[in-house]
């Protein structure tokens, strides 16, 4: 029973074996078929599970000795064979748990490859399709490479072309160049045979050179030795100098001692002339001296008439004296004698006068003077009685006037009462006009009313005459007619009420209203001036109550100096004022204004002077342009020159310019139209009015010239 | 963050300067706005972002520096509660216009007074600069209502100090003033947190 059970046991244990080696076989072969690769493993696999067969197998021959010994066992006794013993069994157990763990192992090692195996197989795809991908890439590139290949080729063919023909030119220039190295190694000898001959010539003039040299040597030396000889001469010559300037400020010291000796000699001999001039002096006194006894006679004789003149003089003198004193006296006399003169004129026309007078007298009927003075009085007092008269008719006129004034005050109350009346009476006249119109339009009705009422009656009269039966209703009617007319006859009263009692009444209402409010405005407003300033008076008391305060400025505040000021403006003010007046009193014509009018009729005169010098200078300015320029020009007005020629042959002919803002321009004038040419090429085309008005006075010239030479 | 701080601290003494540098710029303002003196004596200066004239005559220069240092050192000390710029008429000495800048004094940041031991406000410089600029762009606009001044005018300032106070050489007490009929207007104010500046100006409003 345990055999079997065991024999079960192990048939158990290898049937996943074969079931793996049956179902791996197959496999192995298809992926061997598939990929050439795997076969090494696939066969290491599968010597793995034939190796394992076989160690399965020795196991099988463990539990029986040997197969040949099993099979003879078999075919000995097949029921009956020895019992295995406990040991063995035990052993085949062990060893069958053993091969079981193997199994397991072995199967998992063999998952384990296939994984890999599958990995390996899906990475090698990859590489393969990568492959085949670079394989593609390759073969492209080949192909170009190829054609670069190609062209390389019939490039190098080219770079060949080239180069032999590169190879013919250099062997060509070689031949050149050997030509003209063969040409230069003959130059180069030439220039050697030409150079040993230069330095033979060079050697040559070398020592002509040297020879110049030791020559000059010489010259030199002998330059050296005369310079030392020309030193030593020099030297000698400074020595004579010192003597000659030694001897020369000799020579000036005798000189100078000969100039002071002819010095002494002038003096000397102007001392011989004086000595001379007096000897002749003395011989005229000599002479004199001989004269004058003569001379003496001769001093008598004047000293008489000497005394005869001062008698003489001293009588002229009172003369003089006399005549001085007639003079005075005549001068004193002379107002006198005029005095008189007037006097006696004084008193014919007194006496004339007093004839006057008497003659009027008479014609008075007054003989005497007496009668004349109380005449006289009794004029005066009437006079005075007529001024006294005369002071209260004026003081009369003068109370007249304050009543006329007070009346015009009146008269001008009046007439704004007046006024105030007007206007009301306007307004009244206006209601009355009103009212008028409505009494026209009341009477029109009544008339209305009378016209139907004709008709009411006339038709009453028809219907009367037509039927009697409407007496009744005519009753009625001038029943209602009669109503009618009281009622208008009460309107009319009603309006006549209305026209005068109310209105005035109205109106010395309203007027003696305005009045009292008038009156009551001026009261308000007093009321409120005395309330303002109690406001302020309360205002000004609180505050103080309210902070005790005290009010500080400055002393020298702008507000003081302002004042101070103002204050000195109006004190030297007055005193001006003061000295002005005293000065009016003094009386007009002060020394100021006699100076300040010396000094007007000085600036009057200056100016006068001044006005002369202009006007001659001007007009010196105008001729000398006149006879330089040869244009006369003249102010015409603001802006406006008119210039004119001198050799124009009338005075219409003239040109007239205005001074604009950019410069002048010339206005067109009779003569400038005739003058057409020069216009265009000098205003026009050169642009300037000097050259055009030279012009102009050449052609003017030129033709006044050549009229002269046809005359 | 401490940076922050010390950007925005005003001490006592600047945030006087830079009321006395306003009162400076508002005073010249006006003298230069109602044409007190001539437009020719005034210089264009860039201040608070915008152009301001300020006077080049040497008296005025003198006079505001005089008033301003002294002002500066009696706001430090809390002693100023109003300074008046009155403008009259010279010939008659009546007050046509009064310029009021009534200086109030506030408490700053407390924090930050407890932190540096010192009464300081933490303001930012530039939005004080604006309400500045703010003020004086209406002290410009006045122009437009203020009633013409057609006489001789001229300008002193009043400063309203607490009684305590003392009176300094070149300084002298002055009468109160009142205009007849005025007209009061309130302009902006501006704040530097340890001082308040309100400015009004009153008018004599013409019949």
């Amino acid at each position: 029973m345990a055999k079997e059970g065991d024999m079960s046991l192990f048939n158990d244990v290898l049937e996943p074996f074969r079931r793996v080696i049956n179902t791996d076989l197959p496999k192995d072969k298809l992926s061997a078929s598939a990929k050439l690769n795997f076969s090494d493993s696939n066969q290491s696999i599968k010597e793995g599970s034939t190796t394992l067969f076989s160690s399965i197998k020795r196991k099988s021959g463990l539990e029986s000795p040997t197969p040949e010994k099993r099979i003879r066992t078999e075919s000995g006794s097949n029921s009956n064979g020895p019992p295995p013993s406990p040991w063995e069994a035990k052993r085949l157990k062990i060893d069958l748990i053993a091969a079981k763990a193997q199994i397991t192992k072995l199967e998992a090692r063999v998952n384990h490859q296939h994984t890999i195996r599958k990995e390996m197989q899906i990475l090698f795809e990859e590489e393969k399709a990568s492959l085949i991908e670079q394989h593609k890439h390759d073969e492209r590139a080949l192909s170009d490479m190829e054609d670069r290949l190609k062209l390389i080729r019939r490039r190098e063919l080219e770079i060949k072309e080239e180069y032999n023909t590169a190879i013919k030119e250099h062997k060509e220039a070689k031949l050149k160049w050997e030509k003209d190295r063969s040409d230069l190694q003959k130059q180069i000898a030439e220039l050697k045979d030409k150079l040993l001959e230069s330095d033979v010539s060079s050697k040559d003039q070398l020592s002509e050179m040297k020879r110049d040299m030791d020559e000059l040597l010489q010259a030199l030396e002998g330059a050296q030795q005369e310079v030392q000889i020309l030193k030593k001469e020099v030297s000698k010559q400074t020595s004579r100098a010192e003597q000659c300037s030694t001897l020369r400020s000799q020579l000036e010291k005798q000189t100078f001692e000969l100039q002071q000796i002819t010095n002494k000699l002038k003096e000397l001999e102007y001392e011989k002339d004086s000595y001379k001039d007096w000897q002749q002096q003395v011989k005229t006194a000599q002479k004199r001296l001989t004269n004058m006894a003569e001379l003496e006679k001769e001093v008598g004789r004047l000293r008489a008439t000497e005394r005869s003149l001062r008698d003489s003089v001293s009588n002229k003198l009172l003369l003089e004296e006399q005549v001085h004193i007639l003079t005075t006296k005549v001068e004193a006399l002379q107002p006198v004698q005029q005095e008189l003169h007037d006097a006696k004129v004084k008193i014919a026309s007194l006496e004339s006068t007093l004839e006057e007078w008497k003659n009027v007298a008479r014609t008075h009927g007054i003989e005497n003077a007496r009668s004349l003075s109380s005449a006289l009085d009794s004029a005066l007092s009437s006079q005075l009685t007529a001024v006294a008269g005369c002071s209260q008719a004026q003081s009369q006129s003068a109370q007249l006037t304050e009543e006329i004034a007070t009346v015009k005050f009146e008269r001008d109350k009046a007439t704004t009462k007046l006024n105030d009346l007007q206007t009301v009476r306007k307004n009244q006249e206006s209601l009355i006009h009103r009212l008028q119109k409505r009494l026209l339009l009341v009477t029109r009705e009544r008339d209305s009313y009378r016209q139907q009422l004709d008709c009411y009656e006339k038709e009453l009269t028809v219907s009367i005459s037509g039927a009697g039966e409407a007496a009744g209703g005519a009753a009625l009617l001038a029943a209602r007619v009669e109503q009618l007319e009281k009622a208008l006859q009460s309107y009319r009263d009603l309006l006549a009420l209305h026209d005068h009692e109310p209105n005035t009444k109205a109106l010395e209402l309203a007027r003696a209203e305005a009045s009292k409010y008038r009156e009551e405005a001026e009261a308000a407003k007093r009321e409120v001036a005395k309330l303002r300033a109690q406001r302020d008076q309360l205002q000004m008391h609180f505050e103080k109550l309210a902070a005790p305060t005290k009010i500080l400025h400055l002393a020298d505040n702008p507000a003081a100096a302002a004042q101070k000021q103002m204050q000195l403006e109006l004190e030297s003010a007055q005193e001006e004022i003061k000295k002005l007046k005293a000065a009016l009193r003094e009386g007009g014509s002060s020394a100021g204004d006699d100076a300040l009018r010396a000094q007007l009729e000085n600036s009057r005169i200056k100016l006068q002077r001044m006005k002369e010098e202009f006007t001659s200078s001007a007009q010196e300015y105008r001729d000398v342009c006149y006879m330089l320029l040869g244009y006369k020009i003249d102010r015409t007005g603001h802006k406006n020159y008119r210039i004119s020629n001198m050799y124009a042959e009338s005075s219409d002919e003239y040109l007239t310019f205005t001074l604009s803002d950019d410069g002048i321009e010339m206005v067109h004038t009779d003569y400038s139209t005739t003058l057409g040419d020069l216009v265009e090429l000098h205003l026009h085309q050169n642009r300037s009015i000097p050259v055009f008005l030279s012009a102009l006075t050449m052609e003017l010239f030129t033709r006044i010239t050549m009229q002269q030479t046809q005359c | 963050m401490s940076q922050q701080q010390t950007k925005n601290c005003i001490t006592l003494k600047g945030s006087a300067q830079i009321i006395c540098e306003y009162l400076k710029y508002a005073i010249n303002s006006v003298l230069f706005q109602r044409g007190l003196y001539p437009p020719e004596t005034f210089k264009a200066e860039q201040q608070y972002g915008i152009t301001l004239l300020i006077s080049e005559d040497q008296q005025i220069k003198n006079f505001l520096t005089n008033l301003l240092t002294q002002s500066e050192e009696w706001i430090l000390n809390k002693k100023v509660s109003k300074l008046s710029l009155i403008i009259l008429n010279v010939a008659n000495k009546e007050i046509l216009e009064c310029w009021d800048f009534n200086v109030q004094y506030e408490d700053g940041d407390a924090a930050l007074s407890k932190e540096k031991n010192e009464k300081v406000g933490s303001k930012d410089l530039k939005k004080i600069q604006q309400e500045i600029r703010d003020v004086m762009l209406q002290v410009a606009a006045t122009i437009s209502y203020l009633p013409f001044l057609d006489c001789r005018c001229s300008f002193d300032v009043l400063v309203h100090a607490k009684t305590d106070c003392d009176i300094p050489e070149k300084w002298a007490e002055a009468e109160p003033i009142a205009i007849t009929n005025a007209q009061n207007v309130q302009l902006k104010t501006f704040s530097t947190s340890l001082h308040k500046m309100e400015t009004v100006v009153s008018y004599k409003l013409a019949d």
